[in-house]
């Protein structure tokens, strides 16, 4: 079992604001949910540290983001491991031009658990993982439309 | 607010019952039971309280289905085992009642509701090497696997147990030897064991006999009428609205102890703990109400005390989450005060342990024991137990305090180095010689309890091999078991011992009619659940 999740937004701007602010993770890394830190170590890598709120309790995590490729306008992909706990997985951001005032954003998530307790994990994360793909994915269209048409 | 007596009602009911815990919920069924229309109120928005968060475990003596399993009990057993473990702070007649009416309760709950129970076979009484103690078998009882979805739209109100995963107490659940595939195919298929299905389970056998319930609305004051009667309750709502509401024939305080209010932990606890274990809300609602009644009060400076541990990357309801903790009896660990000495029986159970923490020195004039105190192990331990939330294997998190050196590890953690290192090179001495004359670790029960009981193979083990760890441990409780005192019916009483009339108290909110004790898995909601039960049925009949 993977804990997956996508969630795609239809965003009235267009394709290169959307690549403008996500290319730069310094961008978007507070509006991630239960943002604490992060930290830029060279162009591609990073390391973070969140809050997860799980529902029933919150966990504070590290990780490292390892950006795999930047192919402007449209993608950026990421892999990710936990530095505090046993995880790993990665995601993405998307953008296809629908028209040149509207682009189509999708945000994608996916984080597995090892060790002795992974299949629990697990368990907990396939609520969690898409839960938090979409409110980051909906933060960032927020931020985008606060910046670009409010002014 | 006033308590007068209102000349509206907003509601009229027989019984008032406040909280959902395992007390609240069986004073509940059994007023239902016999024929009392029923409301209970629950202060938070989940219900379940402590006991949701729990093992749910039960101690009742000569249950019924401790004889199918075939082990043998009798009553002069049991009522001796508790008296010893009471030291004279008990009533002899409330030991009775508590070892008569107890398997009936069980045997009630079995034969009419869904509330089901297993005995776990290989989970041994806690002091079973005590001569008094029963020899073969458990008087614990482990709630049955159940289904959440039995409650429908209450299912997901049920408090979350984050501690313990859907396992029962036998399948490994609090210790150890976890199928993680099982508790993730629980999880997806909403099964709960433990506390979460005995508070389902008691939960729908309330539905069934229409007893409702109200969340996030608290008991706050008593309706006392002239001849000192209560005839009713004030409560509020979360949004502040506030309802008088008639108890023809009793108000059950049900609503757990007093640890998470701070003026009250120091007003009667023998150290303030910082630290409960125990899901915020119980605030000694119950103990105000009951003390402005005239209630008489028992078991006042005590608790269900824990040696609690810190993983702080969990959080719990906005408070970092104690928890458990494990290790502490395993081998190649000791526990050292501020000085760097040992100063108890490391795997002595959790209720008795932190009473060390209290011994006061009339010399140096201070407690030297004081919590934080230190829980010092090797990677030997790390690398074969589950350590709070540590897994072997795993790399040691950032919280927790690791040295090449004792010396380093001592410096780094404020503990005298001295000290630390010359108890750590005895510790060794001992464990080479295979005996602990300072505290006798491998020599009872429940430092192995599920491995044979404590042996030196077992408990005695060298701190030889770095890096060196070190754990704060603090003093925690798995609630408070000091509160208006009860008689064999349930009903509080007065200093001169007489029932104030309408007025009932089970759980933590009573004092533990059982003295300062905790006789073994199910100490506080064994009690808890025959006298809840008793007062319901005594508040309906009344
Ligand atoms: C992790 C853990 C494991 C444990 N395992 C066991 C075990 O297996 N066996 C055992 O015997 N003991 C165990 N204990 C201890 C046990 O859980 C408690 O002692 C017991 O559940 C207390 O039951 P209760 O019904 O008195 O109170 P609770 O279960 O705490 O219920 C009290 C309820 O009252 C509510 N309330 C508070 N104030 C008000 C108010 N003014 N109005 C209305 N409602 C109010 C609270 O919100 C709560 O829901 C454990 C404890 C912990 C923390």
């Amino acid at each position: 079992m993977m804990p997956q999740g996508t969630h795609t937004v239809d965003v009235p701007l267009d394709i290169q604001t959307i690549w403008n602010f996500v290319h730069d993770m310094n961008n978007w890394a507070p509006l991630v949910p239960g943002y604490i830190e992060h930290e830029i170590l060279s162009d591609r890598r990073s390391t973070w540290a969140f809050k997860g709120d799980l529902g029933f309790m919150k966990k504070t995590v590290k990780l490292q983001i390892d950006i795999q490729e930047w192919n402007e306008p449209s993608e950026v992909t990421f892999d990710l491991k936990g530095l505090s706990d046993n995880f790993k997985g990665g995601g993405y951001f998307r953008a296809e031009a629908i028209d040149d005032k509207t682009t189509k954003m999708s945000g994608h998530l996916d984080i597995t658990a090892g060790g002795m307790m992974g299949a629990m994990v697990n368990q907990i994360l396939t609520k969690f993982v898409p839960q938090t793909a979409e409110e980051l994915t909906e933060a960032i269209v927020e931020k985008l439309l606060e910046i670009n048409l409010v002014k | 607010m006033s308590s007068s007596i209102p000349t509206h009602w907003d509601k009229e009911v027989d019984v008032i019952v406040l909280g959902t815990g395992g007390a609240a919920l069986t004073a509940a069924v059994a007023a239902s039971e016999s024929g009392a229309n029923v409301l209970v109120l629950e202060k938070t928005h989940q219900i379940g309280g402590t006991t949701a968060f729990s093992g749910g475990v039960p101690w009742i003596p000569l249950n019924h289905y401790m004889k199918e399993a075939g082990f043998e009990d009798n009553r002069e057993d049991a009522i001796n085992y508790i008296k010893r473990l009471a030291l004279g702070r008990a009533d002899d007649h409330m030991i009775e009642t508590f070892v008569d009416k107890g398997h009936e309760v069980i045997r009630f709950l079995h034969d009419h509701t869904p509330v089901k129970f297993v005995t776990p076979k290989s989970y041994p009484e806690y002091y079973a090497r005590m001569d008094e103690a029963l020899k073969h078998g458990t008087r614990s009882l482990d709630p049955a696997p159940y289904d959440l979805n039995e409650i429908g739209e209450w299912g997901p109100l049920v408090r979350q147990n984050p501690l313990f995963p859907p396992l029962t107490l036998e399948e490994g659940g609090a210790v150890g030897g976890i199928d993680f595939q099982v508790v993730a195919e629980r999880m997806q298929n909403n099964i709960v064991t433990m506390g979460r299905s005995l508070i389902a389970s008691l939960f729908k056998a309330c539905l069934d006999r229409g007893v409702e319930t109200l969340i996030e609305t608290a008991g706050k004051e008593l309706i006392i009428n002239e001849d000192g009667q209560v005839v009713g309750l004030i409560a509020e709502t979360k949004v502040g609205e506030v309802l008088r509401i008639a108890a023809r024939k009793g108000v059950v305080l049900a609503s757990g102890g007093f640890e998470w209010n701070k003026q009250l932990v120091r007003a009667f606890l023998k150290a303030e703990f910082t630290h409960p274990v125990t899901p915020p809300g119980n605030e000694g609602d119950a103990l105000m109400m009951a003390m402005k009644a005239g209630a008489a009060l028992e078991n006042m400076s005590e608790a269900w005390w824990y040696p609690a541990m810190v993983d702080p990357t969990f959080e719990y309801e906005d408070n970092v989450m104690a928890q458990l903790g494990s290790g502490r009896m395993g081998p190649n660990s000791i526990v050292v005060n501020k000085y760097g000495r040992r100063f108890v029986h490391e795997g002595t159970t959790y209720n008795d342990m932190p009473r060390s923490f209290f011994n006061y020195d009339p010399v140096k004039i201070e407690f030297p024991n004081e919590a934080p105190v230190w829980m010092i192990f090797d990677q030997q331990l790390k690398d074969s137990q589950l350590i709070v939330t540590m897994t072997p294997g795993d790399p040691a998190p950032e919280w927790v305090d690791q040295a090449d050196s004792i010396r380093e590890l001592a410096e780094k953690i404020g503990v005298d180095p001295d000290g630390l290192e010359d108890e750590v090179r005895k510790w060794n001495e001992y464990c080479e010689q295979g005996v602990d004359p300072d505290f006798h670790r491998g020599t009872i029960q429940f430092e192995a309890l599920t491995n044979g009981g404590g042996s030196p193979a077992n408990n005695l083990g060298k701190i030889e091999k770095g890096p060196f760890y070190a754990l704060p441990i603090y003093l925690g409780a798995l609630g408070t078991n000091g509160g208006p005192k009860i008689n064999e019916n349930g009903q509080v009483v007065n200093f001169r011992g007489e029932p104030i009339k309408g007025l009932y108290a089970a759980g933590n909110a009573s004092g533990n009619p059982l003295g300062p004790i905790y006789p073994s898995a199910g100490g506080t909601i064994g009690p808890a659940m025959v006298f809840g039960f008793l007062a319901g049925q005594h508040a309906a009949n009344s």
